[in-house]
């Protein structure tokens, strides 16, 4: 009995002053907010997530009494939030104001390019492949060419990967590089992934895997392709040698005003174009 | 004393055979049993060997970077945390009262029985479900946006079905014979089950506790629905209405799409801490229990 | 209203003012809990109503362009050209929980009597604690790890060139569900009295007879209840099952191609669609389904158990 009622007491105080202090720093919370003169909410594509991020970060600190709050979760969630008004500005990997992708186009937004981003075709490491005709991609993303030997490899069935349907970067290589061509989405050579981080994963660890990423991606167990005889990178995708980039863009409901407006700019502005989004592997827009 | 103990050799035969059985069979239980033991130790050495060693107090507290090397998961892990506890506080009195009530109140019958079955099939919606439930009436319905609460609210819900149903079996599983005594005594229905069935039951209760924890913390798809992808950028935030990303869901994002320098380390760090956050949270659920049944066998 | 009988009226004039107001006391708190309980699984029942109403309603919006009969019965998924026939994975889903169902109770009930029946009682607690562990890992660490890990070593051992599909979606299931079976077997074995352990052994039983002959039939509903929930958390897994099972839509009938189930295609599209899109709809209508899918292979469980129970 003296140990439950030990018990007990323990548990009583605990909850009692976790919920004292609680209480306090609520309050003081709220005492802030009522200061605060404008609210960002960013909603939409994760590939451009760490852009935001890094901008809402540096921009908080520049205009304290701004109130951001950032999340990530497909690139159709940005214009389809701001078009409901649940998040002020949207984040896309397409300008959301056309019809894109099999995408529809929301009239009534304002779409802001913000930066261009590369992309590459990738192998892993190991593939003896280094340079692929815009053609041959094509083919091997149609189902026509299956074998590595077919294009200068090993003989070994090509491994073909796809992004799902709705990603940015999907819609982006669909455009640059099929250019109407419809993909092969089945046979058992052929898989899909959600995100960027699998589609590396993906590639790095299947020796036959061909597949497409951001640029910025290319680390570790894979390799990207030179197109056409262009090597891959932010220079030959900045002079526009290199075909395969996109742009991403930023939407609000109407023009940009108020908070939206002076983000956007900051976004836009030659400190940060020059400044942090070269250093994530963008490429600035200005 | 030989026509006592002499057994037919038929019956010695058999009996042998029963033996080698036995020890065959045994043998093959722990056989498969050791294997799946070891693999599971290999599976936890794998995700805590490259992790572990590297997580100093500045990772554990630290605010996270997008570009440079070096940032932490401090108001992640906090979030973490903090829902976990929001949601089991939200979550265990409804689930277990409403337990109780199916095991020592509802009838047996035909209706009874259904409900019964509705819920032990709604323990298997699958949590992105829950997690569009939640995302259509916190973000969408009441306009708050992404936030601590929504995640809390909807991780409670999640939890309900498998909480009602693991206490109603623990709670059946008690011996009549103890209620009954129990109302021998005088003690009126809620006595007795405060007093005796629920700590008979609280083994079964405290498994099914500790697996609702346990799986709550990992909870990545209604987080990232309900909660967002990112934190406050503060650390100790206690405020309801911010964001609400928690730990796997950080995770979630390193591994999908970061490019800060150190991504992967970030990522080993975060799944060894994981676990290790798990085996304490274990533990933490039955301590309790443990001192109060050390004096008992078994 | 016959007169009571002057017996009776003197005993409750014995019991003082205060101990009829705390045995009304007494009784006013039995009610109130038992209100409290009530009120706990109405709240439940609400809520998880109001879930299935918003799942339907949304999911039914999709037979205003799609027909019933080539949502559930064709197999070509594209919805670039209207075709929006979910047979694949409504048969992927069910053909998956069976293969993980076949690999994973076995191993469980197996390691569930290791811990409760042959283990010695200092190793008990430790093993059950490695078990706890298990469930903690979140399920995108197991999916990492089986993109990254399993996925190769299946490749090597079957030669198939991808790797995904349901046999690797089935193995990183089973290890996911197997310490909910696990543990909830073992406490259902450990609730068998021990007299009747005791009682095979004087009857001249072998351990493993006990096991099969005592133990288990005496747990078998407890045994049931935790096979039907890690069947649950199997159909609803979805994070882990995503990355190793490759995403196509098409039914990989050999275990090794690349192939999808209703929890996995959710979580793949439905970030990525408008929510008015008749793919959204669709989704919905999947998502549904696999409440309905739950719902009848539980029903059908309880009643095969009801059945044999006796």
């Amino acid at each position: 009995m003296k140990r439950t009622t030990l018990w007990k007491r323990m548990a009583a105080a605990v909850l009692s002053s976790a919920l004292l202090i609680g209480a306090a720093f609520t309050t003081q919370h709220r005492a802030d907010a009522a200061e605060v003169s404008g609210k960002i909410v960013i909603a939409g594509s994760t590939a451009l997530l760490p852009l935001t991020q890094q901008a809402a970060k540096e921009f908080k600190k520049s205009h304290p009494k701004v109130k951001i709050v950032v999340s990530g979760s497909s690139s159709i969630a940005g214009p389809q939030s701001v078009a409901k008004g649940v998040a002020t500005i949207g984040a896309c990997d397409w300008d959301a104001t056309r019809a894109v992708g099999g995408f529809p186009a929301y009239k009534g937004l304002k779409a802001y390019k913000i930066a261009k981003i590369p992309f590459a075709v990738i192998v892993n490491k190991n593939n003896s492949v280094d340079n692929l005709s815009v053609q041959q991609i094509q083919d091997i993303y149609e189902g026509k060419i299956t074998n590595w030997k077919q294009v200068g490899g090993k003989d070994e069935e090509i491994v073909v990967i796809n992004r799902a349907k709705g990603s940015g970067t999907r819609v982006n290589f669909e455009d640059k590089i099929m250019d109407g061509h419809a993909i092969k989405t089945s046979g058992d050579n052929y898989k899909e992934v959600q995100k960027s981080g699998d589609m590396v994963n993906a590639v790095s660890s299947n020796p036959n895997a061909i597949g497409f990423v951001d640029l910025a991606y290319v680390k570790g167990g894979i390799k990207a392709v030179s197109i056409n005889g262009v090597k891959a990178t932010t220079a030959n995708a900045a002079s526009g040698k290199y075909v395969f980039y996109g742009y991403g863009y930023l939407l609000t409901k109407g023009e940009a005003k108020g908070a939206d407006k002076a983000f956007i700019n900051y976004i836009l502005s030659k400190k940060f174009q020059n400044g942090s989004l070269k250093k994530l592997k963008f490429i600035p827009v200005k | 004393m030989n026509e006592l103990v002499s057994v037919p050799s038929k019956k010695m035969g058999r009996f042998r055979t029963r033996r080698t059985i036995n020890k065959l069979m045994l043998g093959l239980i722990s056989a498969v049993s050791l294997s799946i033991f070891s693999l599971i130790l290999a599976l936890l050495y794998t995700i805590v060997r490259k992790g572990l060693p590297d997580i100093d107090v500045h990772f554990l507290v630290g605010l996270p970077e997008e570009i440079d090397a070096g940032g932490g998961i401090g108001p992640f892990l906090w979030n973490s945390l903090y829902i976990l506890f929001l949601s089991l506080f939200l979550s265990l009195p409804i689930g277990i009262g409403a337990g109780i009530f199916l095991a020592e109140y509802a009838p047996r019958t035909r209706s009874m029985e259904w409900v019964r079955g509705a819920i032990e099939s709604l323990a298997s919606v699958p949590s992105i479900v829950f997690g569009l439930f939640g995302y259509a009436l916190f973000v969408e319905y009441f306009q708050i946006g992404v936030t601590i609460l929504g995640a809390a609210v909807t991780l409670a819900l999640l939890n309900l079905p498998v909480l009602a149903r693991v206490t109603e079996e623990a709670v059946t599983a008690v011996p009549s014979t103890w209620p009954e005594a129990s109302f021998a005594l005088g003690a009126t229905k809620t006595q007795t089950i405060l007093k005796t069935v629920l700590p008979a039951a609280a083994r079964g209760i405290v498994t099914g506790v500790s697996l609702v924890a346990c799986r709550a913390f990992g909870e990545s798809a209604i987080i990232l629905l309900v909660g967002g992808t990112s934190a406050s950028g503060e650390m100790w935030d206690f405020h309801l209405l911010s964001e609400g990303a928690t730990l796997p869901v950080h995770l979630w994002y390193i591994q999908s799409e970061a490019l800060v320098a150190d991504a992967q380390e970030i990522a080993q760090k975060t799944s060894a801490l994981l676990v290790v956050i798990v085996l304490l949270l274990s533990f933490a659920i039955r301590f309790p229990l443990w001192l109060t049944q050390r004096k008992k066998p078994r | 209203m016959e007169k009571l009988s002057p017996d009776w009226t003197d005993a409750t004039n014995l019991l003082t003012a205060r101990r009829q107001s705390r045995w009304a006391a007494k009784y006013a708190a039995d009610r109130f809990f038992r209100f409290l309980c009530l009120g706990s699984i109405i709240f439940l029942g609400a809520v998880l109503g109001a879930i299935v109403l918003f799942v339907s309603e949304t999911g039914f919006l999709v037979f205003r362009d799609v027909s019933l009969w080539e949502f559930f019965f064709s197999s070509r998924w594209d919805p670039e050209h209207g075709k929006y026939g979910a047979a694949v994975f409504i048969a992927g889903t069910l053909y998956l929980t069976l293969v993980t169902l076949l690999i994973a109770t076995p191993i469980s009930i197996c390691v569930a009597v290791f811990i409760a029946e042959i283990a010695p009682p200092w190793l008990r607690q430790w093993l059950r604690t490695l078990l706890d562990l298990l469930v903690g890992i979140p399920s995108i660490v197991y999916g990492y790890l089986g993109a990254t890990l399993l996925i190769p070593w299946i490749r090597e051992h079957t030669g198939a060139p991808v790797g995904d599909g349901f046999l690797a979606a089935a193995i990183v299931l089973s290890i996911m569900i197997l310490p909910t079976i696990t543990r909830i077997t073992d406490d259902a074995l450990c609730a068998v009295p021990n007299e009747w352990r005791e009682a095979n052994y004087a009857l001249g039983g072998t351990t493993f007879q006990m096991i099969v002959r005592v133990v288990l039939p005496a747990a078998k509903s407890g045994i049931a209840a935790a096979v039907i929930l890690g069947m649950a958390r199997a159909i609803g897994e979805t994070m882990a099952v995503v990355m190793v099972i490759g995403n196509v839509a098409q039914f990989g009938f050999d275990l090794v191609t690349p192939t999808s189930v209703l929890t996995s295609h959710i979580v793949m599209q439905i970030l990525n669609v408008d929510f008015q899109s008749t793919t959204n709809h669709a989704l919905y209508m999947m998502a549904f389904l696999l409440l309905l899918i739950s719902i009848s292979l539980i029903m059908a469980i309880r009643r095969l158990r009801l059945k044999g129970g006796q």
